[in-house]
Parts: C-alpha cells; sequence; structure tokens
C-alpha cells in the first residue's frame, strides 16, 4: 500500500516525466539523423573492411541503432534516474512533509523501503521505455537484420544472428536496469543524507563520472583500481549479452557485485534514515 | 669508357634471354587464357566460412555473378562480407597483356607438374604490387594465387578445381590473410593509444556449388550493385 502511495507520488509530479521526454527526444534524434546519414555511419563503421570485403546487406538495422544508443547508456540515464531517486527524500525535506509523514503509523523502515522500490520501480520503467522507444522506432525505420558488433577502427566485428537478438536485447535491458539501479541506490542514499534535492543530483553525477573517468585511465594505478569501481561491472553487464559467446559466469559476478553494491547502500541509507533528527 | 662498353655488351648479350624468359613464362598462361575463352559468365551458390580471430562471423550464404571479362556482383539474402580479392574465379585476370611475368621456378604440385610465376601490373590495379600464380602445367589450372599489396597486405589462395557445364571451375577457394592493423582518423579508445597494433590473419574458405555456365548474363545486372559497400 505505502509502495503504491509513493508511485502515485512519485509519477503525479511533472518533473518525473521529465526523462521519459528526454530520452524520447535523444533516441528520435539519434535515430533520425542515423536514418538521414546511412551512408555516412555504415562508411565509418566499416572503412576497417571496404578495402578487403564487398559488404552487402542491411547492416544499419534495428537492432545495430539500438545497440549504438545503449552504449550512451552510461552517461545520460544515470543522470535522468538522478533526478527522481535524489528527490526521494531530500523532496520531503525540503517541501517540509518529512514530519508529516513520519507521524504517521507506518513505521520509519516501512517507509524507507516503499521509497527505496519506488526509486527501483522508476528505473526499470525508464530503461523499458528506453528499450521501447529504440525498438518500436527502430524497427520501421531501419527494418531488421543480423546485428554487427564492432569496435570503432579496428578490424574487430561480431555477428550474432537475427534470430537470437529479441532474446539477447531483453536480457541486456534487463541487465541495464540492474546495472543502473546501483545509480539509483546511490542517489537515494544521498537524498537521506540531504536536506535539499540538488545535493543528491550532483553528488551521484559526480561519483558516476569520476568513477568512469579513473576506470578508464591508461595508467597501471587505476587499471589496478578498476575491479573497485561500480562502473565496471554496470558497464560490463549489459554489454555481455550482446558479446558472440555470453559469459554467464562473468554476468553472474559482475550482477552480484552490483546487487551487493545495492543491499549496501540500501542499508546504509535505512539506518542513515531511522536515526534522521526531524526535530530541528 | 671501356667499363660503360663492357656493361652495353654484358647487356645486350643478355637482352635474348631475358626477353626468352618473359616469352617462356608468357607460353604458361596462353593455354589458360584459351581453356576459359569459352567461358562467357556463370552463376554460383558460396558459402564463406571465417576463421580470423578478430572476425566473428556465422557462415555466410552468397550467390556469385560473373561475366567476363571483369564483371562481378555478389548478392545474399542476410549480411555478406565477401573477399575482394582472390575470393573467385576470374580466367580473364591473368591475360599476359599488362603483366610484366617473372618465372620464378618449376616444381611439382600435388603429383602435377607446376610453374610458379611473378606477376607485376604494369598500370596499377587496386592496390596490388605483385601477384605470385602457381600454374598446374598438366591441367593448365592456377592453383594458387599469392597477392602482396602496397600496404603490407598479404593474401593467398589455394583453389580447388571441379568440372561443372564442362569447365573446370573452383568449388572451394581458401584464403588466407595477412593484414596489417587499421588506423582510422576518428576518435581512439583510451587503450588504443597503449595497446601496439597487432596484425590481422587468419582463413577464409569459400565453397561454390551449383555453377550455371553461359546463361547469358545481361550486363545490367552488374550495374550499381544493390546496398553493396
Amino acid at each position: 500500500m505505502l509502495f503504491w502511495f509513493e508511485i502515485f507520488k512519485t509519477f503525479r509530479r511533472w518533473r518525473t516525466y521529465i526523462s521519459f521526454t528526454v530520452i524520447a527526444l535523444i533516441v528520435i534524434l539519434t535515430e533520425v539523423v542515423m536514418k538521414l546519414s546511412a551512408g555516412e555511419v555504415v562508411h565509418r563503421m566499416l572503412r576497417p573492411f571496404q578495402r578487403d570485403f564487398l559488404i552487402t546487406g542491411n547492416i544499419l538495422n534495428a537492432w545495430f541503432v539500438t545497440a549504438f544508443i545503449m552504449n550512451s547508456l552510461h552517461i545520460h540515464i544515470p543522470f535522468l534516474i538522478t533526478l527522481v531517486a535524489g528527490d526521494m527524500v531530500s523532496s520531503e525535506a525540503t517541501s517540509g512533509t518529512i514530519r508529516f509523514l513520519l507521524i504517521r503509523p507506518p513505521s520509519r523502515g516501512r517507509i524507507i523501503t516503499a521509497k527505496y522500490l519506488t526509486a527501483l520501480f522508476y528505473t526499470a520503467i525508464l530503461v523499458i521505455f528506453f528499450a521501447l522507444v529504440c525498438v518500436l522506432l527502430g524497427v520501421p525505420l531501419f527494418g531488421s537484420g543480423d546485428l554487427i558488433i564492432h569496435h570503432y577502427g579496428k578490424f574487430d566485428i561480431a555477428f550474432i544472428p537475427e534470430s537470437e537478438i529479441p532474446l539477447r536485447l531483453f536480457f541486456a535491458f534487463a541487465a541495464a536496469i540492474w546495472s543502473m539501479s546501483v545509480v539509483a541506490s546511490i542517489a537515494f542514499l544521498f537524498s537521506t543524507l540531504a536536506e535539499n534535492s540538488i545535493g543528491p543530483i550532483i553528488g551521484t553525477m559526480a561519483v558516476v563520472i569520476v568513477f568512469l573517468v579513473l576506470g578508464n585511465l591508461p595508467l597501471d594505478f587505476f587499471r589496478n583500481m578498476k575491479p573497485y569501481l561500480f562502473t565496471t561491472y554496470m558497464i560490463n553487464l549489459w554489454q555481455q549479452f550482446l558479446n558472440l559467446r555470453i559469459p554467464w559466469p562473468e554476468i553472474g559476478r559482475s550482477a552480484i557485485i552490483l546487487g551487493l553494491h545495492n543491499v549496501g547502500l540500501f542499508l546504509i541509507a535505512f539506518f542513515v534514515f531511522k536515526r534522521k533528527d526531524i526535530k530541528s | 669508357m671501356k667499363k660503360i662498353w663492357l656493361g652495353f655488351c654484358v647487356l645486350f648479350l643478355l637482352w635474348p634471354h631475358w626477353t626468352q624468359a618473359q616469352e617462356d613464362a608468357f607460353r604458361y598462361l596462353e593455354p589458360i587464357e584459351k581453356k576459359y575463352a569459352g567461358l562467357k559468365d556463370y552463376t554460383a551458390d558460396g558459402v564463406v566460412h571465417f576463421d580470423i580471430e578478430t572476425f566473428k562471423a556465422p557462415d555466410m550464404g552468397v550467390k556469385l555473378y560473373y561475366k567476363a571479362p571483369d564483371k562481378m556482383k555478389v548478392e545474399s539474402k542476410r549480411i555478406l562480407f565477401f573477399p575482394r580479392e582472390g575470393g573467385f574465379f576470374n580466367p580473364s585476370l591473368f591475360k599476359k597483356e599488362g603483366f610484366e611475368i617473372k618465372f620464378l621456378e618449376r616444381f611439382t604440385y600435388e603429383g602435377a607438374r607446376a610453374v610458379k610465376l611473378q606477376l607485376t601490373p604494369q598500370k596499377p590495379k587496386r592496390n596490388t604490387k605483385e601477384w605470385v600464380v602457381t600454374i598446374d602445367t598438366d591441367h593448365n589450372l592456377i592453383r594458387e594465387i599469392g597477392i602482396t599489396q602496397y600496404d603490407g597486405r598479404e593474401i593467398k589462395a589455394v583453389i580447388h578445381y571441379g568440372t561443372f557445364d564442362g569447365f573446370e571451375l573452383p568449388f572451394h577457394i581458401r584464403l588466407t590473410l595477412d593484414l596489417p592493423s587499421f588506423e582510422t582518423e576518428g576518435p581512439k579508445e583510451f587503450d588504443q593509444w597503449v595497446q601496439k597494433p597487432k596484425r590481422v590473419t587468419g582463413t577464409i574458405d569459400i565453397r561454390y556449388s551449383n555453377y550455371k555456365v553461359n546463361r547469358g548474363l545481361r550486363d545490367e545486372l552488374f550495374v550499381n550493385p544493390e546496398g553493396e559497400k
């Protein structure tokens, strides 16, 4: 009941729909521009191969475009998640409703759990919306076909047969939800610590960006640090489903590490909220 | 002055031998040219199998169209990567005109007498620097083609023949690739700056079947291949 009440509160706010609008805009713009400059996209992508191979077929298909847009998932989706997850508890403090909320019968534990589940629900809905827009717009615009995964500028390519793609994308988006739930958990924790919403949003984005940058610096010190950064597993998790052979053990390991992050972050948020002083 | 005269004399004495060697080399190509003079066009179904570490692709079906002397087209229901060099049989490729030909060696190839020739195009043909061709002189067949390109690409084709509609045509071509690493002008990933580029090596096997020879393929078939990149 509390959970649905929180869902109602969250989805009643216009701010919640900013994320959906932004995602729709990004996907529509990207797909339309890719459609208009299809030749350029394909030429750039296939440049290492064109000298040695005659290439035919629908390479720039809906699945390729979806995977292409998914590659930017770790940049713009975290920001859109923090807009709502970072506001879950702090908005109550900002608007002064936290005291009214906490003097009602439900315990603090139940309230914070309901709010956290709402943040996760919102994250899942956002990624599902992202997937639906990508695919529903992509299929009529670009058609279907095998999915080519390549590394830009390298002679490195993998084909995923068309028949396997829907299931793989389903898993990839499910993994993306799981990955993004860590971002939601960080934003949620910061939200319990702050009295306004700006801090959790900026704080979460700072953590994500710093971790992403550190994890990609080509120095041994940072390479050694990579296994300790949640962003390493966050990106790896869903991308593994678009490898030729799905590395299930590695996926399982990443999923467990991200899950432990979620549990740890939620427990901290739980105890912070339980001990929160609302009298001052 | 004496040395210059001596040089001229040596050149004068060697010239006939050199031209003789050219003539000898030509005579290995002529029978092949004659053998396939009646081959005006053909179509074949093929299956392309890749064994390249960085090219993970399932087997690809291909429909190949060829019309003499140099028209070629490939079609596929799905995405197709078809090797540009050495992947199909073109009997007109080594017409003796347009090449400087050097005889390299005579040897036995799979029980048949064979010669190896080095063909250097007089006018640049795409990026190819030279071909080294192994000819089975007993059967007048090109058994192997080694292609060396200016940018360090090396491709070797080994061809196995069957008889289709009265012509000996390949049923299997194995390409062995040794290609330089690729660089593009686009943005690089961090890793690309620190990794030493590796050469790309591997094999491509193409198996042909269902040949249809001299069916009168129209030129329009080869105009503006749909979707070809």
